[in-house]
């Protein structure tokens, strides 16, 4: 018995000795062929490290159960995990559990990459994660159907894409297909939403939510009128379930052939001309419209790699995140999986051009694109985009009009952000334009503030959100003149 | 002696009851009193009642009318006009938002609440709950009654009712979503444009109206088996003598059944109702699969809190108040139901 125990340990020993190596594990995704290339990419490090085995940890396809996932390591400190496969959005958020990569020899690579994207992954200057692959919200439209309906070329702005979008379901639908709808996108109240509302916002020059120096600027008039004419879509060229819609259902439209136009992510291209695609060949994509005084605007979507701090082997973990993301390693995946590098040169590169054309036209909506105000806003980036696509959602399917949403929006953002609120007048006190005679200051306020709020106050449905919030804002910023109502330490 | 031998027995199940159960529910009601949170470094204060506090408070308040700058009431489309809710609910220390508005003795009302999310997430799961749980336990008793009466395949028959609630919840609920899409992608669109009910286009997930409807058929569709199995069960411990005896003194079948066989079966179904109903208020999968962040039932919204607003402490508290409602719910039930505890 004893002699078997003691053999047994030998073995142990032994085997821990040929096993002396490190072994690093990355949580990665696996959406289409992301798996299969992280796996490939992992073994090509092994074959030139052989002291080190990469296992490859495969992650829920949603987000935020992927989120879910992450957290319950973080909250455990568990060094389970080394490399963190990390949305765009995250960094802030979960900058407190990972290294800076700077100190693991990031600093001779960052500058091959988008700048965008690394100042997105920055944090308090140390960077976060190294930028795996890149996304952007492009317009797919049909080439055919354009050609046929006399358009020369894609949309420029909005109300192109509309009357574009009308002629093209009027006339498809006289032709005998009655499921055919113009205009397609990502309506459902989820992360999706946050990315297609604040291109419609942004590139309607209404700001990008809460601005980079951190003031909330969505309670703006451009804003607004963005966020009206995408509710004007629904139902008109875009169908009524579009306010349910994720990529997918999107997608799944548009490749039937029932769509004219797609606002969707990069992903669809390849799958857009695959073999069992019904529109293969005939569609193509551009930069998104923009708004009647703006400049087109995609969203700023993709993945980082990002060191766990609980990792036991910080120093080889990391180097296995900048070889994932070397230009080298970008490349195959660009080409084999239409990936979107995040390395510049890799654009003019012919072999990822030749298997992504659009990569080369397109190139400056990928490196200008508007990142959400993920960073600013950590660590409620999720609360606050939550607080959005609701807004935005409550819009699109009518139960709010959007002077109403924004301002009780700003409202929610100020709380989440923790900005200090007055209290609300109370109708005893101070009121007079209720219960005193004669005008109170509070009129005043209207008819002075008549200038700048009367388009706001005179669209809205005869709530006065707009204006309550507009006075507490005032009374925070320390502009009492706008609103006549005391502050909270005072009215008692 | 013997006393002694059955406390010793008893004492390993004891142990492992505090290790699974008591514990983890010490450290949830723990971090319920503390402002935590989830996976994060900040430093942990005690808060006391605050998280419940925030999770609970719920206020009524009067809409004045909404009046023009000469004192007028404003019409519109000859409907007087209520000043908006955010003029009238409280905004310190928390700000309060509207749960729904009443209208009584000709006054407006509005109910405000810190987490008006989570008052609602109470009432959509209250009302998912009666309805779903009523739903199955009619179709099940029918199912039951059906499959309790001889006829040949019944076996097969037992065997293929029990199919839905074998199929794992994730998957019927993405079942349920690409029948229920919102275009002619889906079964339930095209089967309603042919009937001609509606236009093809009828949004069951994202029309506010539609939401709960939808996810209490699912709900039914899913559990109905289950009851219907418990039922079952139950008919076949009645003795056929009684029905025998029933027939001898004339009573029809359906007076056979309403003295016979639901007096007999009603501690069956007081069991299986206790147990749907603790079941569904916990109800998380479909609502969480199906509707996301658009509409929560009271687990979904603790998952919210603990994974979508990392706060631990108040979704500590989210979970105590769900314990204590299905609490509730149960004493009532036995107290009500007459369940036997002896």
């Amino acid at each position: 018995m004893r002699r078997a125990l003691v053999a047994l340990l030998a073995v142990a020993a032994i085997g821990s000795l040929a096993w002396a190596q490190v072994t690093i594990t990355v949580a990665a995704g696996a959406v289409g062929q992301e798996l299969e290339l992280t796996k490939a990419g992992a073994q090509r490090y092994m074959d030139s490290h052989p002291g080190v085995t990469v296992n490859v940890l495969e992650t829920p396809d949603f987000v935020q159960d992927r989120l879910g996932t992450y957290l319950q390591l973080f909250e455990a400190k568990s060094s389970d995990v080394d490399v963190f496969q990390i949305d765009v959005i995250w960094p802030g958020d979960l900058a407190e559990h990972f290294v800076d990569l700077y100190q693991y020899g990031a600093k001779d690579v960052v500058d091959q990459h988008f700048p965008a994207i690394v100042q997105n992954n920055t944090v308090d200057g140390k960077l976060i994660g190294i930028p795996w692959f890149t996304d952007a919200g492009l317009l797919y439209y049909r080439t055919d159907l354009l050609q046929k309906y006399g358009f020369s070329d894609p949309p420029k702005t909005w109300a192109e894409l509309a009357d574009m979008a009308k002629t093209i379901q009027d006339g498809e639908r006289a032709a005998g297909n009655p499921d055919f709808w113009g205009f397609v996108w990502q309506g459902n109240a989820y992360e999706g939403l946050t990315c297609d509302a604040l291109e419609w916002v942004k590139s309607s020059n209404g700001g990008e939510i809460i601005s980079p120096d951190k003031v909330i600027t969505i309670n703006n008039q451009n804003a607004i009128d963005a966020i009206d004419r995408a509710a004007g879509w629904v139902g008109t060229i875009s169908p009524p379930g579009v306010t349910s819609f994720g990529e997918e259902q999107a997608r799944n439209m548009w490749q039937a052939g029932n769509a004219a136009f797609m606002r969707n992510w990069p992903y669809a291209y390849s799958l857009g001309n695959a073999s069992d695609s019904a529109i293969a060949g005939k569609f193509d994509v551009s930069p998104l419209p923009a708004g009647p005084n703006g400049q087109p605007a995609a969203t700023l979507g993709g993945w980082q790699l990002a060191v766990s701090k609980y990792s036991q082997h910080p120093d080889v973990a990391a180097d296995v995140a900048l070889f994932l993301a070397s230009p080298a390693e970008q490349k195959i995946r660009a080409v084999e999986g239409s990936l979107n590098p995040t390395i510049k040169s890799l654009y003019q590169d012919p072999d990822v051009l030749k298997a992504n054309p659009f990569f080369g036209s397109l190139y400056d909506v990928f490196t200008n694109a508007v990142a959400r105000p993920s960073t600013v806003t950590a660590p409620n980036y999720n609360e606050v985009s939550t607080k959005f696509y609701n807004a935005v959602h409550s819009v699109l399917t009518g139960q709010e009009n959007a002077t109403d949403a924004m301002a009780l929006l700003e409202l929610d953002l100020q709380d989440i952000t923790k900005a200090a609120i007055p209290e609300p007048p109370t109708f005893r006190r101070g009121w007079g334009r209720t219960f005193g005679s004669g005008p109170s200051p509070m009129d005043r306020h209207r008819r002075a503030g008549r200038s700048r709020w009367t388009k706001r106050i005179g669209t809205s449905s005869g709530l006065n959100v707009a204006e309550d919030a507009r006075c507490s804002l005032a009374w925070r910023s320390g502009r009492p003149s706008c609103c006549s109502f005391p502050p909270s330490s005072s009215s008692s | 002696m013997e006393e002694r031998t059955a406390i010793l027995l008893l004492v390993p199940s004891f142990l492992i009851l505090i290790l699974i159960a008591f514990y983890p529910f010490g450290q949830v009601i723990y971090s319920s009193l503390t402002s935590a949170r989830f996976a994060s470094d900040e430093p942990t204060r005690f808060v006391g009642l605050q998280n419940y506090q925030k999770l609970l408070s719920i206020t009524i308040r009067e809409l004045p009318l909404k009046r023009d700058a000469n004192g007028d009431v404003v019409l519109r489309d000859g409907v007087k006009q209520y000043e908006s809710w955010v003029r009238v609910l409280p905004r310190q220390p928390y700000r309060y938002r509207e749960v729904f508005e009443v209208g009584l003795f000709g006054k407006r009302y509005v109910v405000g609440a810190i987490s008006a999310d989570f008052i609602r997430a109470i009432w959509d799961t209250v009302v998912f709950t009666v309805i779903a749980v009523l739903g199955e336990t009619i179709l099940g008793l029918i199912i039951a009654l059906t499959l309790s009466s001889n006829f040949p395949g019944r076996g097969a028959m037992r065997a293929a009712m029990l199919v839905p609630w074998a199929v794992i919840t994730a998957v019927s609920a993405r079942i349920w979503e690409w029948m229920l899409q919102p275009s002619r992608a889906g079964l339930f669109n095209t089967v309603f444009s042919y009937l001609g009910i509606n236009d093809g286009s009828t949004n069951f997930f994202g029309d506010r109206h539609l939401q709960l409807p939808s996810m209490i058929v699912m709900d039914v569709w899913k559990t109905t088996p289950f009851m219907a199995l418990l039922l079952l069960a139950g008919l076949a411990t009645i003795p056929s003598e009684l029905y025998e005896a029933a027939e001898v003194d004339g009573a029809s079948k359906i007076r056979q059944f309403f003295s016979v066989t639901l007096p007999l079966l009603s501690p069956t179904l007081a069991v299986a109702l206790i147990f749907r109903t603790l079941d569904s208020l916990r109800v998380f999968d479909i609502f969480q699969i199906v509707l996301g962040n658009q509409r929560f039932s009271m687990a979904s919204y603790t998952q919210y809190l603990l994974i979508g607003q990392r706060e631990l402490g108040m979704s500590s508290a989210a979970s105590v108040v769900i314990f204590v409602l299905i609490f509730a719910f149960a004493i009532l039930y036995i107290r009500t139901l007459g369940v036997d505890t002896e």
